[in-house]
């Protein structure tokens, strides 16, 4: 119990909180990308994938119960943070100047990561009333992605996921304690590299599919 | 009038020990009803409020700054001195104490400096104890090196921070206290009266620096570690802040202070650059083991130093001391660059600076050589001036730096007025008529941590203290006194700031009471700091009110009390008929122009007892006895 | 030598309930070779000779080493050149008709106290909670027996430089003091003599920061740009695992 305190009452508690939930959402991609590159082997394949994914039964259920978990803590815990640190400083600055730490990443974390939030809401509420009881998700997409809006929007929120990566995964990292003057440059350059494969990943798809 | 150092019997070696056992002890269940006032917290302050909270004394703790972690004592570079002789090079307390006896030019007690070298073995353990980050060997063990010219690499160091250092080490112990509840911190709060009653000190009034609140606290003893009084001069290395306020309150009650005119000026510092610069910064003396340094041969040649060729520009210091060269002590690198711009010869825009070249140097050596030995030293030099050292000499000017005179204190620490206890730079003790580098950490250090918790037992043990409490007459007339007189300060509403007065009082003192002196410039200093004090008196403007955060008042308030002390230390300079270490008179110098001192009539320290406002001050002497050094003559030719 | 004329926008209030505004002021003549608290100085002094109140501002070294000084000047803590305190920070870097935007440090823990001086006593509160070794004076070993490898010592001491300012909390977005903290923290946590109070040391000195209102540490790395000392935020990264073996691993 105490130990729950200390980590849902102090500021570094939360921040692990925050490194260790994204974490769990970096690999998460990794497993999703993966599965989602598929559709480059054409319907079938990815139909397959699709399906083998959904033989996992009740695997499935529980790997959804725990992102939901995950998804909850980190944008409470995050929401916190953001309060907490706006209150830290009530009187504003009339001038504000970056002196090179900062980043638009960094900077816009709070902000990405509500759009982030918006786009999962959509992402996951396409799926379950597309209906899937009469065409593939292979169909669902190639048909969302008929649409030039959709595949605006989705590549502008693929962007902003990358945008939230390339400050959120080094900084893990560091909240963990991982920073060592030899590794720090190229665990920045593994989180911006993670970021814009992340993008290239999952933006060429609707391109691919729609075009 | 007696003065009585108390200094214990017995061999130099066991005079501390002996001492220790015959003072009294305040037994540990009585040591929680004496409160003590400690005023100040760089390294003696500090260590002292740590060190007599530990022991159970109740402390309350007073500092001018919003924290007692940036007493000036954070500002020292070089080093510590201690007589570890980890090195296996010969050091021993017995040469710590004879170099540092010497170095002071034979003005300071034996007793005393010799304590200071036996200390300085603990304090280096204590502050290891506490997480010092001192530099280490490639084995782990603590590093020393040679600083100052002394033959043996004695001094302790933590880059070029060692006073920043130690002082968190002690303000790190404080804060502890602070946390355990024996330390009342109380900061930014500036003496501003003591109060004696009985003839003993009893208490404080100070001024909450942000509310202008008068506030007066009582206690048994009260122990003054408020630094140096080099600031008189307006323009030194010290800190804007530092001034002589508290110890001249002291003195003005009845405590007195010796050998005033003892002021250390560094030879090292970079030169004043234009009428309203605020301070002097002080560049680490290492830099003369390889700079060389020179002015034009021809006064009032303001070629650039590159258009000046080798046999026009005189190495004045290489010339004069040919065996000590450029390595010459501090007050004898001062004068000569002092006279060389009296002469005309001084260069940049003032005319106030010589070079310091560091062309051979690195044509020798090359750059690399150089930029790791002075790399941070140059940076620094060219981030304040502008200019890169590597590729045009330094200018260089001395500059006021330390004060060894302070308050008259015995061997316990303890001023004439029983209770108030002087440690550090405050008081007058250890350092004689000149200060080595990196002695001064060691002697803060050694006050507050080994020297007072002994010695202050000593006092309340065997002490019949009254009851006092803040309502007492002396409390009432004390704060009313400090208040008239800032009422007198913000009525006088005048023309000119009290900066400006501090520009001209220290002007006067350093052209005339500087690194050198004579008898008749110093009678001419007296006159015109008499007239520019009733100028002050008349025409100073502070702007706001009492009530209320006025760091104009403030100001004023300090400078006022330098006005007021200015004239003892010309009396005492004027007085002190030899020249020894800094103070350097004119007419008594030898043929090599060194001071000569006069064993026979000067070998003494200069005690001033306030005989009352506009009266001059009483001169005593406390003779310095020597029984175990042999009195030398100093020669670098 | 050179002199520049700067326009000066600075923060303004009489005391800390009050409400503060901007007053415009102009500095003529201010020679190049001046340092920042300088110009001020002589802002002051005309101030002054006008019958106005001078501008209150903390300083006391002037030579960069006791922190006492600090100010937003355009948005940058202690001004735009790097590792330098705003008193050693020179007219040079300025150019002639210049507008200099001056604000106190602006944190819930720092409150102001007039015009550009704030309260930082929240830092002597934070190390107050462990931000030392607990040894009474005597009894300490002789200094070699504890031998420190010298990388060791010479990171604790680059640490150990932090000269309490609050540089860090003023540049960091959130208001956070983690490299203040983190500093303090890894010095006795590299060098032995601090281990045996690592644990407690680290707890309490992360709960007075939170306690005293100071915002948390998103990795922005502005303290770190800031720092006039250039301490690293691998500091905060080494607290971070001090503050994970203390709370998360040991027994």
């Amino acid at each position: 119990m105490q130990l729950v305190l200390r980590i849902i009452r102090t500021s570094i508690g939360k921040k692990l909180l925050m490194a260790f939930t994204g974490l769990c959402f970096c690999c998460f991609l990794v497993i999703h990308l993966a599965g989602n590159l598929s559709v480059y082997g054409g319907a079938d394949t990815f139909n397959s994938y699709v399906n083998h994914l959904h033989s996992l039964g009740v695997l499935v259920h529980i790997a959804e119960l725990a992102l939901l978990v995950l998804a909850i803590v980190h944008i409470v815990t995050g929401t916190v943070l953001f309060i907490e640190n706006l209150r830290a400083r009530p009187v504003r600055y009339s001038v504000t100047r970056r002196s090179g730490g900062r980043t638009w990443g960094s900077a816009t974390m709070p902000y990405t990561g509500f759009l982030i939030l918006v786009f999962l809401v959509c992402h996951i509420s396409w799926f379950i009333y597309a209906g899937r009881e009469y065409q593939t998700v292979y169909q669902i997409l190639t048909g969302l992605f008929s649409n030039p809006v959709v595949i605006l929007l989705y590549c502008a929120a693929v962007l902003v996921v990358a945008l939230h990566i390339s400050h959120g995964f080094w900084s893990l990292f560091q909240t963990f304690g991982l920073n060592h003057n030899a590794y720090m440059p190229a665990i920045r350059a593994l989180g911006i590299i993670f970021a814009v494969i992340v993008a290239m990943g999952f933006g060429t798809i609707p391109l691919y599919l729609g075009l | 009038m007696q003065l009585d150092a108390k200094i214990p019997g017995g061999p130099l070696a066991e005079k501390w020990d002996r001492h220790r056992f015959e003072l009294k002890l305040v037994s540990p269940a009585n040591k929680k009803k004496f409160n003590i006032i400690v005023v100040g917290t760089g390294l003696a302050g500090g260590a002292a409020s740590a060190s007599l909270a530990e022991l159970g004394y109740n402390v309350k703790t007073f500092c001018i700054q919003d924290s007692p972690r940036r007493a000036h004592s954070i500002a020292a570079q070089g080093g510590i001195n201690a007589a570890k002789n980890y090195q296996n090079d010969g050091d021993s307390v017995w040469r710590l104490f004879y170099d540092t006896i010497k170095g002071g030019d034979f003005r300071a007690r034996e007793a005393n400096v010799y304590r200071l070298a036996q200390l300085s073995v603990n304090i280096i353990d204590q502050c290891v104890a506490q997480g010092v980050p001192f530099a280490r060997d490639y084995g782990g063990l603590l590093a020393n090196r040679s600083f100052g010219g002394a033959q043996v690499s004695r001094t302790f160091y933590a880059k070029g921070q060692t006073g920043q250092q130690l002082l968190l080490g002690a303000y790190g112990a404080l804060s502890r206290q602070i946390k355990a509840g024996k330390v009342t911190m109380f900061p930014r709060r500036e003496m501003m009266d003591l109060v004696v009653i009985n003839g003993r000190a009893r208490g404080i009034v100070t001024r909450h620096l942000i509310t202008g609140e008068i506030e007066t606290h009582a206690a048994d003893a009260v122990v003054l570690c408020s630094g140096g009084y080099g600031n008189l001069f307006y323009l030194s290395t010290n800190a804007m802040s530092s001034n002589v306020s508290a110890a001249f309150r002291a003195y003005k009650r009845g405590a007195f202070f010796a050998n005033p005119c003892f002021v250390q000026i560094h030879p090292t510092c970079i030169p004043v650059h234009g009428h309203y610069q605020s301070k002097l910064t002080l560049m680490s003396e290492s830099l003369r083991n390889d700079g060389r340094v020179w002015v034009p041969k021809k006064p009032g040649d303001r070629r650039p130093p590159a258009e000046i060729p080798e046999e026009e520009r005189d190495y004045y210091l290489e010339n004069k001391y040919p065996s000590f060269g450029n390595l010459v002590p501090r007050d004898v690198a001062s004068r000569n660059a002092k006279e060389q711009c009296d002469m005309g010869k001084g260069v940049g825009e003032t005319g106030l600076a010589v070079y310091l070249d560091f062309s051979d140097a690195i044509a020798r050596d090359g750059r690399k050589a150089i930029e790791k030995k002075y790399g941070n030293l140059f940076q620094m030099y060219e981030k304040i001036t502008g200019e890169n050292p590597y590729e045009t000499p330094m200018k260089i000017y001395p500059a006021v730096h330390y004060t060894m005179g302070g308050l008259w204190v015995d061997y316990n620490l303890m001023s004439n007025l029983e209770g108030l206890f002087v440690l550090g730079e405050a008081n007058f003790s250890d350092h004689g008529a000149n200060r080595l580098g990196a002695s001064a950490l060691m002697q803060g250090l050694a006050d507050g941590y080994f020297i007072i918790p002994y010695t202050i037992g000593g006092y309340l043990a065997g002490t019949v203290l009254e009851q006092v409490s803040t309502d007492h007459p002396e409390f009432v007339d004390a704060v009313s006194g400090v208040k008239e007189r800032i009422d007198r300060l913000l009525k006088t509403n005048g023309h000119r700031t009290a900066d400006e007065f501090h520009r001209q009082l220290g002007k006067i003192l350093w052209d005339y009471c500087g690194m050198a002196r004579n008898d008749e410039g110093l009678a001419k200093a007296r006159q015109m700091v008499t007239e520019l004090h009733q100028e002050f008196l008349e025409d100073v403007v502070i702007p706001g009110s009492a009530g209320d955060f006025n760091q104009s008042l403030e100001k004023a308030a300090r400078i006022e009390d330098f006005f007021e002390f200015a004239p003892v230390m010309i009396d005492d300079a004027l007085s002190r008929r030899e020249s020894c270490g800094c103070h350097f008179n004119e007419a008594f110098q030898t043929e090599e122009n060194e001071a000569k001192r006069d064993d026979e009539h000067g070998c003494h320290v200069a005690v001033w007892e306030y005989a009352g406002q506009n009266e001059p001050p009483v001169l005593h002497r406390e003779p310095l006895v020597f029984e175990n050094v042999e009195l030398t003559q100093r020669s670098y030719k | 030598m050179k002199s520049i004329n700067l326009t000066l926008k600075v923060w303004r209030q009489e005391r800390g309930s009050d409400k503060g505004r901007f007053e415009t002021y102009d500095a003529t003549g201010i020679s190049t070779d001046m340092s920042f608290l300088e110009m001020l100085d002589v802002v002051n002094e005309r101030l002054t000779l006008e019958g106005k109140e001078p501008i209150a501002f903390d300083h006391d070294c002037r030579e960069g080493i006791c922190g006492m000084c600090g100010a937003m000047v355009n948005g940058y803590a202690h001004g735009h050149e790097s590792g330098t305190t705003l008193c050693q920070l020179h007219m040079r870097h300025f150019s002639d008709g210049d507008t200099i935007v001056i604000e106190p440090w602006r944190s819930r823990a720092f409150k102001v106290v007039k015009d550009l001086v704030v309260d930082r006593s929240a830092f002597d509160k934070i190390i107050q909670e462990g931000g030392y070794i607990s040894v009474n004076t005597g009894g300490a070993p002789d200094g070699n027996t504890i031998p420190v490898p010298q990388d060791v010592a010479e990171k604790a001491m680059d640490a150990a430089s932090c000269i309490g300012c609050g540089a860090c909390v003023a540049a960091c977005p959130n208001g956070s003091a983690m490299l203040f903290v983190g500093a303090k923290i890894s010095q006795f946590a590299l060098l032995p003599q601090g281990r045996p109070e690592a644990k407690d040391r680290v707890l309490a000195m992360l709960n007075m920061h939170d306690e005293l209102g100071f915002g948390n540490c998103s990795n922005e790395r502005e303290c770190e740009a800031r720092c006039p000392k250039n301490i690293s935020i691998v500091n905060i990264a080494r607290m971070n695992r001090e503050f994970i073996k203390a709370a998360l691993l040991s027994e």
